[in-house]
């Protein structure tokens, strides 16, 4: 203690005594308010990072993601676009579940309310894969989606309807609409393209060769993915109508509503409660290998779908896709080399029969990629099992048509499978567009760098269709040459803006609900789709499963836009943040 | 139009334009004493353009396997682009005349590859060797220092980032896609060596204006026009070709005489 400035003693023994009993009593108050204070969050601007493709491989994610982002910008939430491929998009998005938001078209078709369960139930948000990347986790919305699965007729329906009703309110994703593909196509060789074309397996079989000459369908694509790997598990590669489809069979397989037995000969129901099912193979099937198509090959697809390491791991590790198909499985048993017995889990036949859809893989050749995953032999510390990381190149399938090449990651050649039951002359009991089989010897899909150069390719008599949507300012393009046909059709897949609800603030509901009322449909489907769009608020839209108070309108209240004619009211979308807790910063920043 | 004639439209445009200005900047008369000692001439040129075709084989690979790689360890600088410059590129294409955009269209396929090449061929003609390694060592930075950008950035163009950016080199000339989409992997914009090589050609050009006059003004329009056609064709952002300046100015810095005589003595 210093001397004071006048020269005086200084400090007495008393007064020593009472500073220090009244520091330490300070002190004791001092700490406290030093903990109410130590640790907590400062509170920060909240960011989002759309991740999405870029233009070359998608018209339309560019646009819709950059005008998201104006709107959030306007409600104060500072957002940036990253385009990245589609490869590494769905490995983000899908199997690391890296992104604030992506915004693309989902990859798979959502026709039916059960397709939902492994999108939405809270048991797969920790497994990488199509199954639930939003991390979303609702225990009311687990128990409809385990109702609709138990639940028949009207029962269903109401559960089902009371699915999407919360999908709406909760918003894990935003529906933004399904798009109308514009398509080119040349009408020399192959004629038949009333049907929407893509790589899917009704497009292609139905399609008429009108000249006796032509022996190769030609079909252009910006999506480099099939070039890369031909693994139907592996998510992150394949698309909703995807060229794998072509190489391998399923079961049974749906068009247009109905069930047909593919692979599978016929089936009978032997129980109901749960369902078991008896099923029989066509005869003579084999393996692109020459290997005979036989029911152990079924019974092992379907253990290997639930775990891809068959229990040689610690712990399961399940495939990528077809997880709510193969969750709809209790047990599958080989009663002989044609036969199978199928168990289902406590549903109803119409759900069970879900699970006869997906590819059948052969054992001989799987069998051998249940080990750990490895990278040159090294042990990375990911725990995934080589059938989750292979490119699957050659793949050995069924299908209708059987891999031939690919030429420097441009161009995958496909031939027609001769001993296949659709080429071999037998009566299938398929419908008309199938059962003829492939109308050609070959199936070529180019990869092309943009949609323009496509529409050109075409129109040089290089290649036949454009197999995914152009954009549609090339629209008047197509319909002015003539050598082109213009097709436009209604996609079954939709776009969305997905929410990672393992992300703060993505996590609450009435953050991404706002968020989502931040999306104008309308405004979307004149600036960015041109028209070529059918605005949704649900996966289910077009479906009977819609119900009616959530079928959209321009100014229906699906999902109110905090603003009007695509121009955000800023002052409203504050006042709607500030209501569900949020504040905001002196720059106008929404901060957490 | 196919590629086999894509090709053959590429090989004759040049070819015409190579001999027409061969004879107007080097002259007739140097040209056939060229032609007349070609072995000898081609013999001292074999190594630095050995080097240089090296160069581009490695480049080739790393543009094949650069580009999985860049996802893993790369940069997605994209966005902190377009936020640093915004509208430059859809504000210079909503300005450009269309018939100027099809001029760009061709310099950006054709003017620059006559660009890069004639230097090369006029230095073997008239046996300019130290330019001819100056110009070779100049390419070979360019070629180097691009090719670790790409791996270690990820970054799509404007017309790929911006939807007001038309992608107006495949609106207007959808065969040259034919050509730049074997060799332009859509994420490696960063730096644009389109750019680089360019303005490097000119920079040598203007440094060494007497040994070729006539070629000094082409030299420099050419390279403006090719800095222009990235922009404008929606290729490149305004970034890749500041970036792309820098890097033609280090490596023209880098190739000059003192260095190149030092490897020419070794």
């Amino acid at each position: 203690m210093e001397r004071s400035v006048d020269g005086s003693a200084g400090v007495s023994r008393r007064s020593v005594l009472t500073s220090l009993v009244a520091g330490l009593t300070a002190t004791s108050g001092c700490l406290s308010r030093l903990r109410a204070m130590v640790g907590r969050q400062e509170p920060s601007a909240v960011t989002l990072s759309i991740k999405t493709l870029p233009v070359d491989e998608d018209p339309f994610a560019i646009p819709i993601a950059r005008q998201l982002s104006a709107w959030f910008e306007a409600a104060g939430i500072r957002t940036s676009v990253q385009p990245m491929t589609a490869g590494e998009l769905y490995q983000q998005v899908l199997l690391n579940h890296n992104f604030d938001v992506f915004v693309g078209q989902f990859p798979s078709h959502v026709t039916d309310p059960d397709a939902l369960y492994s999108l939405l139930h809270s048991t797969y948000s920790v497994e990488p894969g199509l199954q639930n990347p939003f991390g979303y986790t609702n225990l009311l919305m687990d128990d409809l989606l385990e109702q609709q699965r138990v639940e028949a007729a009207d029962a269903r329906a109401e559960a089902a309807a009371a699915i999407q009703r919360q999908l709406v309110d909760v918003a894990p994703f935003s529906v933004i609409g399904f798009p109308h593909s514009v398509r080119a196509a040349r009408t020399d060789q192959f004629t038949g393209w009333t049907a929407a074309f893509d790589p899917s397996i009704a497009h292609v079989l139905g399609l008429t060769r009108v000249d006796e000459d032509a022996t190769t369908l030609r079909a252009t694509t910006p999506d480099g993915r099939p070039m890369a790997n031909l693994n139907p598990l592996m998510a992150s590669y394949r698309g909703p109508s995807d060229a794998t489809d072509l190489l391998y069979d399923p079961l049974a397989r749906r068009h247009r509503g109905t069930l047909y037995p593919w692979a599978a000969g016929e089936w009978a129901w032997t129980e109901s409660d749960p369902p078991e099912l008896e099923l029989t193979l066509r005869e003579e099937m084999l393996w692109h290998d020459g290997e005979a198509v036989t029911a152990d090959d079924v019974a092992f697809t379907y253990a290997l779908l639930q775990d891809t390491s068959l229990g040689s791991l610690e712990q399961a590790v399940p495939a990528l896709r077809f997880r709510g198909r193969s969750s709809l499985v209790e047990n599958v048993a080989a009663l002989d080399d044609l036969t199978v017995r199928f168990r289902f889990t406590d549903c109803t036949r119409a759900v069970a029969s879900r699970a006869l859809t997906v590819p059948i893989l052969p054992e001989h050749i799987w069998s051998d990629r249940t080990s750990r995953a490895q990278f040159s032999g090294v042990d990375v510390g990911v725990t995934t099992t080589e059938a989750l990381v292979t490119d699957a190149i050659p793949p050995v399938g069924s299908g209708p048509l059987a891999y031939e090449s690919v030429t420097s990651r441009q161009r995958l050649v496909l031939d027609r499978y001769e001993d296949h039951f659709l080429h071999r002359d037998v009566e299938t009991g398929l419908p008309s567009s199938f059962a003829s089989g492939a109308p050609f010897e070959r199936l070529e899909l180019q990869f092309v760098a943009s949609d323009s150069s496509a529409v050109d390719r075409i129109a040089n008599g290089e290649a036949d269709v454009t197999a995914l949507g152009v954009g549609p300012d090339l629209t008047s393009r197509i319909g002015r040459t003539d050598e082109l046909s213009l097709h436009v059709n209604r996609s079954p897949s939709f776009y969305l803006a997905g929410f990672n609800a393992r992300r703060s603030p993505l996590t609450n509901p009435r953050f991404r609900v706002l968020l989502s009322r931040l999306v104008d449909r309308a405004a979307l489907e004149t600036s960015v789709f041109e028209g070529y769009v059918e605005p949704a608020a649900s996966p289910l839209s077009g479906t009977t499963w819609l119900p009616s108070e959530l079928s959209w309108s321009p100014d229906g209240s699906a999902a109110e836009f905090l603003g009007s004619d695509g121009v955000v009211d800023t002052e409203q979308a504050r006042a709607a943040f500030r209501a569900a807790g949020y504040r905001y910063n002196e720059q106008g920043r929404l901060i957490r | 139009m196919g590629i086999l004639a894509v090709l053959t439209e590429a090989a004759v445009v040049l070819s015409v334009l190579l001999s027409v200005s061969l004879g107007v900047v080097v002259g007739p008369r140097q040209v056939r004493r060229g032609l007349a000692d070609h072995r000898a001439r081609l013999w001292m040129a074999a190594r630095p353009l050995a080097v240089l075709v090296a160069v581009l084989a490695l480049n080739s690979v790393v543009r094949d396997y650069g580009v999985s790689v860049s996802w893993i360890i790369g940069l997605n600088v994209t966005d902190e682009i377009y936020a640093v410059e915004g509208a430059v590129v859809a504000t210079l294409q909503s300005v450009a005349p269309l018939w100027f955009v099809y001029y760009l269209g061709y310099v950006y396929v054709y003017g620059y590859v006559f660009l890069l090449v004639f230097p090369l061929l006029a230095t073997v003609v008239t046996g300019e060797h130290r330019l001819l390694r100056r110009t070779a060592l100049a390419y070979t930075v360019n070629y180097a220092v691009g090719m670790t950008c790409y791996v270690l950035f990820v970054s799509y163009g404007p017309r790929n980032a911006v939807p007001t950016v038309e992608p107006l080199l495949f609106d207007l000339l959808p065969r040259f896609q034919l050509l730049t989409s074997e060799v332009n992997a859509n994420t490696n914009v960063f730096p644009s060596l389109h750019t680089s090589l360019s303005v490097t050609a000119a920079l040598l050009a203007l440094d060494t204006h007497e040994t070729f006059p006539k070629w000094t003004p082409a030299a420099v329009v050419l390279a403006a026009s090719v800095v222009l056609s990235t922009m404008v064709l929606g290729i490149h952002w305004a970034t890749d070709v500041i970036a792309g300046v820098l890097l033609a100015a280090f490596s023209v810095w880098l190739a000059n005489d003192d260095r190149i005589d030092a490897i020419g003595r070794r």
